[in-house]
C-alpha cells in the first residue's frame, strides 16, 4: 500500500498542533514517572497509535523520538520490527485472523477466504471506506477454540465463515456510536 | 447470607463463547427470583475445558454445567438454585456411556488430570486477592523470607525443576548463577511471550491465576538480590494485561510488593512490558532487548543473562509455567514436587491440547504420561471417528510423534529421540484429513516469517526449503528435492545463531522421516493421499450418481457447477477453487475428490 501522502509528506512534518504536542508530551511524561525514569516506548507507541486512527504518523515519530531522547532512526527500526505497530495508516477497527497451525487445520483458510469476499479487500489491506483493515495474525492463545480472530480488543473462536457477515455488522454498528 | 456460589468460566475462550451475555442472564435471573444476597456468582479464569464453554458450576455442589446460553441458563437459577433440582440437560454427557456427569470428578477429562500449576485456575476469581490468599497465596513468600536466599535455592535446585518454556534447564542452577553473579542492580524478568502457535498454558496462568506469578518472581528476587522484576505479556493477551495490572496493585496493597515486603526489609516491585507481534522476541536474548527498546534481536551467548542481561546487568528469566511451579514447591518441598513425574523430569506439564481432538483445552498431567493418555483418555479421540496421524509438539521448533509411539512417556528427553521437543507444551493433533507435508510447509511459512534476519542460514536457507516444499505441494517436485531438504535443513540447524533458526528445519525433517510415502506420493504420483493440498486435487462430478437436484450449484460459491434439472452436473475445473462446498452439500455421493 502506498503511504498516505497526506501524512507523510516533508512539508507536513512540521504540522503537529499545540495539543498534538500537548497530548504526546503528556503520554511520554506519564510513562517515564510510571517506569521509574525508563519509558517503554510499547506502551507509549500503543497509546500514541490509538489516538491517531491505529498508526503512527512520520511526524508523530519524530515528536516522540525527541520527547523519549532517541534518534529517529532508532525508534523508526523499533516500530518497523513489530507487527502490531504500524507506520501505514489503518481502518479504525484492525481485524487479526489467526493464521497459525490449530487454526489453519480447523478452517482458518476458509475464514480468511470470507472475509476477503466480504470486505472486498486482501490480507494486509483497508476497506476504502476505512472500517476495517484484515490482518493475518500468528497464535492469539484461544486455539481450544480455533479457528479464532481478533477485532481491535475482542476474540471470537469457533468460527465458520457463515458467523462473519453478523460479526462485522456488530462491529460496525459498535463503532459508529 | 451466601448458600451457593456460582462460578463462571470468564477463560479467554469462554468469553468468545459468550460467557459475558450467560452471566447477565444469570444476573437477572437471580434478581427475578429474589435470591441475588444468597448466591455469590465468582468469574473465575480457565476450567481447561475450552470445547465445553460457556461452562457454569454451582456450589457447594460442584454441578458442573456446559455450553450453557444466554437462553438455556435461566434454569440454573430457577430450577437448580430455587428449588434444588439438577437441570440435566446441560450436563455433560459421558462419551461413553448415556450417563451424564453431575461434577468435574465424574468426567475422565478432569479425573486424569494433577492440577499444580493450574491450582487455582478456574477456582478462584482471579481479581481477588483474598481468595488467592484463602488457597495458600503468599504463604510460600513468607516460608522463602524465612528461610533466605541460600535455603530458597537449595530447595529449588533439590525439586528438580526444569524450565518449562521450552528447553527444559534446570531452574535451580540458573538461579544460583544469577545469585552468584556479580553486578548490580540486578533483575527478574518472566517470559510471557508465549509465541509458539498452539499453545496457551500461560495465557490461562496470567489470567487465571496472576498473582501466583507475581508470588514466585518476589521469591526469585530475593533469592537472587533483585529489587526489579518485568513481566513480559504479548499485545494479544490484553486480557490477561488487564488482570496482571489488578493483581500487581493488589499485592501492592497488601504489602507483597513494594517497600520492606512483609517486614523483612526486602524492596520488590514489578512492570508490565509489552510485546507486539514478533515471535522471535520470546527467545530471552532478543525479550530483553525488546524491554530495552530496541529491535528483538537474539545475541549470541555467551554471555547468558544471568551475567549480562537486562542494560548489560546480571539478569534472571523464566518462563511463566515455571515460576508458578515455585510458590508450591516452598510450601510443601522438593520431595512433594518429586513426587509425581519422571525422575530427570519430575512434577507436571501443562499441554494445550487443539486440532483434531473431542476435547480442547487445557490439561495439567505428570511428567512422563503417554500421548495415548493424553489424545484418547483425556482429550476423547479423534472427532467424526476418524483416525490419530500424529501429534504436533513444540510448534515450529518440534516435529510430529506418530501412532507408532503413543505408549511412549513423555517428558523433555524422550521426546528429543523422535527428532523433536516437548516444547513449551503445544500439542496439536493431526488425523488422516491432515497433509504431513503441507503441515510442514505451513510451519516453515512461520519461521520463514518470524526470521528476524540476522543470520544467513535461517533468513535465505529457510525461505530456499519453502520454495522447494511449495513446489512439491504444487505436484512440481523432482525425486531429489528430499536430500535437498535434508542437506539444506542440516546446514540451517548447525550454523544459525539462536534456537528459532536452529530448530527451523525440524517440522520438515520429521515429517520426511516419519512421512516418507506421503513426499513419495506428492512428487511421483503428484497426488496427495490426504486430499489437503489444493493443487493436486480435484472435484468432479460423477454422472452416474448425480440426480441432477441442482444443490451443489447453487453452493458453488464461484458459478463453477452447471447443468439442468434432474440432468448430471459438471464441473468447470479452471473456475472450480476446490472450496469442497459441493463435496459438502452431496446427499448422493455424486462429488469425486481426489
Ligand atoms: C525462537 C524462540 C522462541 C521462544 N519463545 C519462548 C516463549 O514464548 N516463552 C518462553 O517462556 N520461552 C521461550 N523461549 C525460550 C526462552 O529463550 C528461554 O529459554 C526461557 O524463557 C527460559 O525460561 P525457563 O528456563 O523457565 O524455560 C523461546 C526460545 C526461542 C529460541
Ligand atoms: S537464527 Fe534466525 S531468528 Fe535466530 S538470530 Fe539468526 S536470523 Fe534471527
Ligand atoms: S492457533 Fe489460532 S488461536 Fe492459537
Amino acid at each position: 500500500m502506498e503511504p498516505d501522502k497526506k501524512v507523510q509528506s516533508p512539508e507536513k512534518a512540521t504540522a503537529l498542533s499545540v495539543e498534538d504536542r500537548a497530548f504526546l508530551q503528556e503520554v511520554v511524561e506519564r510513562d517515564r514517572v510510571e517506569h521509574h525514569g525508563r519509558v517503554s516506548y510499547m506502551d507509549i507507541l500503543f497509546e500514541v497509535e490509538h489516538r491517531y486512527g491505529n498508526f503512527l504518523p512520520g511526524e508523530v515519530l519524530r515528536e516522540v523520538a525527541r520527547l523519549v531522547g532517541t534518534s529517529v532512526a532508532q525508534l523508526n527500526g523499533f516500530v518497523t520490527f513489530y507487527t502490531m505497530l504500524s507506520t501505514k495508516p489503518r481502518g479504525r477497527h484492525v481485524i487479526r485472523v489467526c493464521t497459525s497451525g490449530p487454526c489453519h487445520v480447523t478452517g482458518a483458510p476458509a475464514v480468511m477466504a470470507e472475509l476477503e469476499r466480504l470486505l472486498g479487500v486482501g490480507e494486509g489491506e483497508t476497506t476504502p471506506d476505512g472500517a476495517f483493515t484484515l490482518e493475518g495474525s500468528s497464535c492469539l492463545g484461544i486455539c481450544g477454540v480455533s479457528p479464532a480472530l481478533m477485532i481491535d480488543d475482542d476474540a471470537y473462536g469457533n468460527l465458520t465463515p457463515k458467523d462473519l457477515p453478523g460479526i462485522l455488522a456488530a462491529v460496525r454498528a459498535g463503532g459508529a456510536q | 447470607m451466601i448458600r451457593n456460589q456460582l462460578l463462571i468460566c470468564a477463560g479467554g475462550a469462554c468469553i468468545t463463547s459468550g460467557e459475558k451475555s450467560v452471566k447477565d442472564v444469570l444476573v437477572e435471573e437471580l434478581a427475578k427470583n429474589g435470591i441475588q444476597d444468597e448466591v455469590q456468582i465468582i468469574e473465575t479464569g480457565c476450567m481447561g475445558a475450552c470445547d465445553l464453554g460457556p461452562i457454569v458450576v454451582v456450589y457447594p455442589e460442584g454441578t458442573f454445567y456446559q455450553k450453557v446460553t444466554p437462553q438455556n441458563a435461566g434454569p440454573i437459577v430457577s430450577e437448580h438454585l430455587v428449588k434444588g433440582r439438577v437441570v440435566s440437560g446441560l450436563l455433560y454427557r459421558q462419551p461413553t456411556s448415556e450417563t451424564r456427569a453431575q461434577t468435574r470428578e465424574e468426567i475422565s477429562f478432569y479425573t486424569l488430570q494433577v492440577k499444580r500449576v493450574l491450582r487455582n485456575c478456574g477456582v478462584i476469581d482471579p481479581l481477588s486477592i483474598e481468595e488467592y490468599i484463602a488457597r495458600d497465596g503468599y504463604f510460600g513468600l513468607g516460608k522463602a523470607l524465612e528461610i533466605g536466599p541460600d535455603a530458597i535455592i537449595q530447595t529449588i535446585q533439590e525439586s528438580g525443576l526444569r524450565g518449562r518454556g521450552g528447553a527444559g534447564f534446570p531452574t535451580g542452577i540458573k538461579w544460583k548463577a544469577a545469585r552468584d553473579a556479580s553486578g548490580s542492580p540486578k533483575y527478574v524478568v518472566c517470559n510471557g511471550d508465549e509465541g509458539d502457535p498452539g499453545a496457551f498454558m500461560d495465557r490461562s496462568v496470567l489470567e487465571g491465576d496472576p498473582h501466583s506469578v507475581i508470588e514466585a518472581m518476589v521469591i526469585a528476587g530475593f533469592a537472587i538480590g533483585a529489587a526489579t522484576g518485568y513481566v513480559y505479556v504479548r499485545a494479544e493477551y490484553p486480557l490477561a494485561i488487564e488482570r496482571l495490572e489488578v493483581a500487581l496493585t493488589r499485592a501492592r496493597e497488601y504489602g507483597f510488593l513494594g517497600r520492606n515486603i512483609l517486614g523483612s526489609g526486602f524492596d520488590f516491585d514489578i512492570e508490565i512490558r509489552i510485546g507486539a507481534g514478533a515471535f522471535v522476541c520470546g527467545e530471552e536474548t532478543a525479550l530483553l532487548r525488546s524491554i530495552e527498546g530496541k529491535r528483538g534481536m537474539p545475541s549470541a551467548k555467551p554471555p547468558f543473562p544471568a551475567q549480562a542481561g537486562l542494560w548489560g546487568k546480571p539478569t534472571l528469566i523464566n518462563n511463566v509455567e515455571t515460576y508458578a511451579n515455585v510458590p508450591p514447591i516452598l510450601i510443601n518441598g522438593a520431595e512433594w514436587f518429586r513426587s509425581v513425574g519422571t525422575a530427570k523430569s519430575p512434577g507436571t506439564k501443562v499441554f494445550a491440547l487443539a486440532g483434531k481432538v473431542q476435547n480442547t483445552g487445557l490439561v495439567e498431567v505428570p511428567m512422563g504420561t503417554t500421548l495415548r493418555e493424553l489424545v484418547f483418555d483425556i482429550g476423547g479421540g479423534i472427532p467424526g471417528g476418524k483416525a490419530f496421524k500424529g501429534a504436533q509438539t513444540g510448534g515450529p521448533s518440534g516435529g510430529i510423534i506418530t501412532a507408532d509411539y503413543l505408549d511412549m512417556p513423555i517428558d523433555f528427553d524422550s521426546v528429543k529421540e523422535l527428532g523433536t521437543i516437548m516444547g513449551s507444551g503445544g500439542l496439536i493433533i493431526l488425523d488422516e484429513d491432515n497433509c504431513m507435508v503441507d503441515v510442514a510447509k505451513f510451519y516453515l511459512a512461520f519461521t520463514v516469517d518470524e526470521s528476524c534476519g540476522k543470520c544467513t542460514p535461517c533468513r535465505e536457507g529457510t525461505k530456499q526449503m519453502y520454495q522447494i516444499m511449495e513446489r512439491i505441494t504444487d505436484g512440481k517436485g523432482t525425486p531429489n528435492d528430499i536430500g535437498k531438504l535434508k542437506t539444506l535443513g542440516r546446514v540451517i540447524q548447525q550454523t544459525s545463531l539462536c534456537g528459532l533458526g536452529q530448530s527451523a528445519p525440524n517440522p520438515v525433517l520429521s515429517t520426511i522421516r516419519f512421512f516418507p510415502d506421503e513426499y513419495r506420493a506428492h512428487i511421483e504420483d503428484r497426488k496427495c493421499p490426504a486430499h489437503a493440498c489444493l493443487h493436486l486435487l480435484t472435484y468432479s462430478v460423477v454422472s452416474e450418481k448425480c440426480v441432477g437436484c441442482t444443490a451443489c450449484a447453487r453452493q458453488c460459491p464461484v458459478q463453477a457447477i452447471t447443468g439442468q434439472v434432474k440432468k448430471a452436473h459438471v464441473i468447470d475445473q479452471a473456475t472450480c477453487i476446490k472450496c469442497g462446498s459441493c463435496y459438502e452439500v452431496c446427499r448422493f455421493d455424486a462429488i469425486l475428490k481426489e
